[in-house]
């Protein structure tokens, strides 16, 4: 009976995806013509030939997650910290959990090796999140990149550990940081995350009015909740 | 004037800030999310009487929709975020006494983001939008039912985890679809060009996005998760899981089936999982002896209610459903707060060690009897114009099938009655178990914090049993506000 049931059920899902993907799928709005007016629908053609002048940023895709669904990722950015913040709620036991051998020191060369490369991995983060509104990249890459680094401090340098408090710290003000953000727009212009800084020229560094900022914001966020999540599955608690 | 964008905003920043504050000085963070309720609650109240003129529709980042995301605040959505800031303002006061051991600063921000995700669900108008802010709920309901550490509850959160991941990337992949085929994300505007394509096209997105939202909503086939983690939970989650999130979850479903879809199709569908749910969750309710697994059990048969009168797809039938959507609310917060403190006072959850409680905790015995009585749909509490509501509406209909559908309700009612009246009786007639502890009149009844939210609770459950019509009055346009798909793209994008 349930084996009937589930090759039902499998069947009609088959079937539906058969149909769902018969014919173009993706972007088959574009072939309906008369049916859509081309103006009002399709965000993708919208986004590509107006994104420049409408926000200044190069990227078009920053310029849709910054401005065009900021909402959206100021919603993602809480996602992340809220799963951060769950798994520190479950890791949380209450007792310290001090395993019984000491890790082992690194040797030399690992520890030296580490302590070189770090700052690079920060600096080169940095740099992805601050360039995001003009080459690929931006506040989520920069973030996992520089999050990198503090994982290979726990690798590479055990017995250094990044302070979680300041990691924690940092973490939240940049969350509030970005909200104060949305609402400056809101009190400025009356709409939420409106880009009320100057846009600048196109490609310049200083461009694109607060996209620039929000990245930063969000590149020092996702940095700091993936390092404190590295932190604390590695048992690390301070 | 407040803007809408205001109630997610603010108990976001709120959010943000209970960790910094926290790291600082942890006293105060378990004040921050009864703040943020209040001022959710006193936007909403200044908000309703103006959206029921006309939906306000608001944008983000200064551009019209539907090229950036926007929200609706229509009857509908300020309605709920109004019940959302009141059920969690009073579990909000509750948990200030009650959440003592733990990573405190971390339960109060989880649990303003959980509610923050609830409001920004019933607000937004966008698609994607929604499915973020579902996400925020979800992934803040995972991590406090695990709150305690213990094994029960991290296993149910698992469970939860895994069902709940599953039924995400069901509607992730279901927005995909819809991305593809339609190009936009605003609802207003899929709902526009739903019939530019094929219905054939649209099933599997369409059931993608129904199945996912379901799990959250705890609909028939996709429950299993619930009664674990509701629970398991601590008793303020239980509450404002039963009260609030599952109702998040069914308003996205509800969303989808009628503003984007059209539900006619469908609704014959609709209706018969509702009567499933329902006989499925009262049934094996009645069989409980652990007294939070039961009203976990009673929460899904009190979905398939609602799911039931959704499912008639009538002005009435959508009225009593929303009417049940507070009065369950309001009721089974109520019953989870009221029983939180006497499973502290005699350490089980087991029925049968609460008889007698009715003697050493008599205020939360009562209003545990109101919030019953109330479920079960007796007349004096708000349960029965809910319930009445329904049945009214399926008779409508005038039709030997809906009306046989009406005695299936009836047994169901019947059957929760049952169970509910059988604790009552043991709360008050019974005598305590021997091994109970011996009374020690100072600690017995619960402590203030805790006392005046239930207290509050089971006021409000009276006085919208005596006058229905401070809510009836907001019901019928929220009703048209869900059903009224035409009048909703309107709103949006202009004529």
């Amino acid at each position: 009976m349930r084996k009937a049931l589930s090759l039902v059920v499998l069947l009609v899902l088959a079937l539906g995806l058969a149909s769902a993907l018969r014919g173009p799928s993706i972007g088959a709005e574009a072939n309906r013509g008369e049916l859509l007016d081309d103006q009002k629908v399709n965000f993708g053609r919208r986004y590509n030939s107006r994104a420049v002048e409408e926000t200044g940023a190069s990227n078009v895709v920053a310029s849709v997650l910054v401005t065009y669904r900021g909402l959206d990722t100021l919603g993602e950015v809480t996602v992340l910290f809220v799963a951060a913040l769950g798994l520190a709620v479950l890791l949380h036991t209450g007792r310290d959990r001090k395993s019984g051998k000491e890790a082992e020191a690194p040797s030399l060369i690992v520890f030296t090796g580490c302590r070189f490369v770090f700052p690079l991995i920060l600096l080169f983060g940095a740099y992805i999140f601050v360039h995001g509104h003009l080459t690929p990249g931006g506040g989520f890459q920069g973030g996992a990149v520089v999050a990198s680094g503090f994982l290979l401090i726990y690798l590479g340098c055990r017995g250094r550990q990044p302070d979680r408090q300041r990691l924690n710290a940092v973490e939240s003000l940049s969350g509030v940081a970005f909200v104060v953000i949305g609402l400056i727009g809101l009190a400025v212009g009356g709409s939420f995350l409106l880009n009320f800084l100057p846009k600048g020229s196109p490609y310049a560094l200083l461009s694109a009015g607060i996209i620039p900022v929000v990245y930063v914001f969000i590149g020092f966020k996702v940095g700091c909740e993936l390092g404190g999540i590295v932190a604390d599955l590695s048992g690390a608690r301070r | 004037m407040v803007n809408p964008i205001l109630l997610i905003a603010v108990p976001l920043g709120l959010g943000f800030i209970i960790p910094l504050l926290g790291l600082i000085w942890e006293k105060p963070t378990r004040y921050v999310p009864a703040a943020a309720m209040v001022f959710n609650l006193a936007a909403s109240l200044l908000l309703l009487p103006k959206v029921l003129q006309r939906p306000w529709v608001v944008e983000t980042a200064g551009l019209p929709p539907p090229f950036s995301i926007h929200l609706v605040a229509g009857p509908l959505g300020v309605g709920l975020s109004l019940l959302i800031a009141l059920v969690g303002l009073l579990v909000a006061i509750y948990a200030i006494g009650y959440v003592r051991e733990g990573p405190v600063a971390k339960y109060h921000s989880l649990y303003l983001f959980l509610l923050t995700g609830a409001t920004g669900m019933v607000l937004t108008a966008d698609l994607f939008n929604l499915f973020v802010f579902f996400e925020i709920l979800c992934i803040s309901s995972y991590a406090l039912v695990a709150y305690h550490g213990d094994r029960a509850g991290t296993e149910s959160s698992a469970k939860y985890l895994i069902q709940g991941a599953i039924g995400s990337s069901l509607v992730l992949i279901g927005i995909g679809f819809v991305y593809g085929l339609f190009g936009t994300l605003s609802m207003a505007d899929i709902a526009r060009n739903i019939d530019s394509v094929s219905p054939m096209k649209l099933f599997l997105p369409m059931a993608f996005l129904i199945t996912g939202f379901g799990v959250e909503a705890a609909v028939l086939p996709l429950n299993a998760w619930l009664p674990d983690a509701h629970s398991s939970a601590p008793s303020s989650i239980s509450a404002i899981l039963s009260g609030i999130a599952i109702k998040a979850g069914l308003y996205a479903v509800a969303r989808v089936l009628f503003t984007i879809y059209g539900a006619d199709t469908i609704a014959l569908l609709v209706l018969v999982i509702g009567i499933l749910t329902l006989l499925v969750g009262e049934m094996s309710a009645f069989s409980q002896n652990n007294i939070k697994r039961l009203l976990a059990y009673s929460s899904i048969g009190q979905i398939g209610l609602i799911v039931f009168a959704l499912g008639l797809a009538s002005a009435l039938g959508v009225q009593g459903a929303l009417f049940l959507v507070v009065s369950h609310a309001l009721a089974k917060s109520l019953l989870f707060l009221s029983v939180g403190y006497m499973i502290y006072r005699t350490g089980s959850m087991e029925i049968s060690s609460l008889y007698g409680m009715g003697r050493r905790m008599p205020v939360s015995a009562l209003c545990f009897t109101i919030g019953a009585f109330s479920l079960v749909g007796l007349p004096p509490f708000i349960g029965f114009p809910a319930k009445f509501t329904v049945i009214m509406a399926a008779l409508e209909r005038a039709d030997p099938l809906f009306t046989a559908l009406v005695g299936v309700v009836l047994v169901g009612t019947v059957v929760e009655g049952a169970y509910f009246f059988r604790i009552v009786q043991g709360l008050h007639f019974r005598p305590p178990p021997e091994s109970a502890t011996p009374a020690r009149a100072d600690q017995e009844e619960a402590p203030v914090s805790a006392l005046v939210p239930i207290c509050l609770l089971a006021a409000l459950i009276v006085a919208v049993g005596v006058y229905p019509s401070v809510l009836t009055h907001y019901l019928g346009p929220a009703a048209r506000d869900l059903l009224d798909k035409a009048a909703y793209i309107h709103h949006v994008l202009g004529p």
